[in-house]
């Protein structure tokens, strides 16, 4: 059964697929409507419910492996001196 | 896109509270975004002063209290741009016309990713992921930058890349599975096996 309103369609009427309502979700740009109507699907969908897994987990991979380049600790006072000496007094 | 730019006219103690206030606070994110388009970290430090001293020089066409951080990254991309990527020469080497015919098309149904399960991803404790994030296309790593390490919405990136929503979601879609496909190879050196559930 499917629910006769998909609040992924857009203006012009195209319906989405899978992987275009995965992303929107994925990405937290879902309104409440979408993310609901996603859910229901997501329980008669295999391949959204497994890729939502997968998906979910690469992104917090990204975010705890990938985020962890500090900047030295010389820079901010590097920048700082840079301006001053630019900038007439 | 025009916009339309407002001078603010700042004293100079409402300039240094910006740069500051608004500005500073963002070096780490800024840093690790110059470093992970530039690969380098003499060149990424290089990247984010040359940002930070333009963002000061044009600091009256910023709105105090506005989204700095997405303003900040718009210079850093247009800098790299303009003067990083001429200087290394090197030529780019996707289509993107093509890449975006590909993704209206209908092949787009078909799944491209090979198998790749979330337990092969939970051996992944080294630096594969970054690695396989390095390996990409810069512009298919900056939309995975902005949106999956700095969290930026579709519309701030459409800004920041100067390009429409629908190519930052195209974008980010190609960009995703060609990650996948890296990851996959990683999971495939490390023993697993594609399995279907």
């Amino acid at each position: 059964m499917t629910p006769p309103n998909n609040p992924f369609i857009q203006a012009d009427g195209k319906k989405p697929t899978c992987m275009e309502m995965l992303q929107v979700i994925i990405d937290g740009e879902a309104t409440n409507e979408q993310q609901e109507y996603f859910k229901n699907h997501m329980d008669r969908c295999l391949p959204c419910f497994k890729s939502y897994d997968l998906d979910m987990a690469i992104k917090r991979l990204l975010k705890t492996k990938c985020c962890g380049s500090d900047a030295p600790t010389d820079l901010v006072e590097q920048i700082k001196m840079q301006i001053s000496q630019n900038t007439p007094s | 896109m025009e916009e339309t730019i407002t001078r603010n006219n700042y004293s100079e103690k409402e300039k240094n509270d910006i740069f500051n206030g608004e500005f500073l606070p963002h070096i780490n994110s800024m840093y690790n975004f110059g470093f992970r388009l530039t690969l380098d970290r003499d060149d990424a430090k290089d990247l984010v002063q040359d940002t930070y001293l333009k963002a000061y020089r044009f600091i009256e066409s910023f709105q105090k209290g506005t989204n700095a951080k997405a303003w900040l990254f718009r210079i850093l991309k247009n800098s790299f741009i303009n003067d990083y990527r001429k200087k290394t020469k090197e030529p780019s080497k996707v289509d993107y016309q093509e890449v975006e015919t590909y993704y209206n098309s209908e092949d787009v149904n078909r799944q491209i990713t090979p198998d790749l399960r979330v337990e092969s991803l939970k051996d992944m404790i080294g630096d594969e992921i970054s690695n396989a994030l390095n390996s990409l296309d810069v512009d298919f790593r900056t939309v995975i930058i902005l949106c999956d390490l700095e969290g930026f919405k579709y519309e701030e990136m459409a800004k920041i890349l100067d390009i429409p929503i629908g190519t930052v979601r195209s974008r980010l879609h190609r960009a995703r599975n060609l990650l996948k496909e890296k990851l996959s190879e990683y999971a495939k050196s490390m023993g697993y096996k594609n399995t279907e559930l």
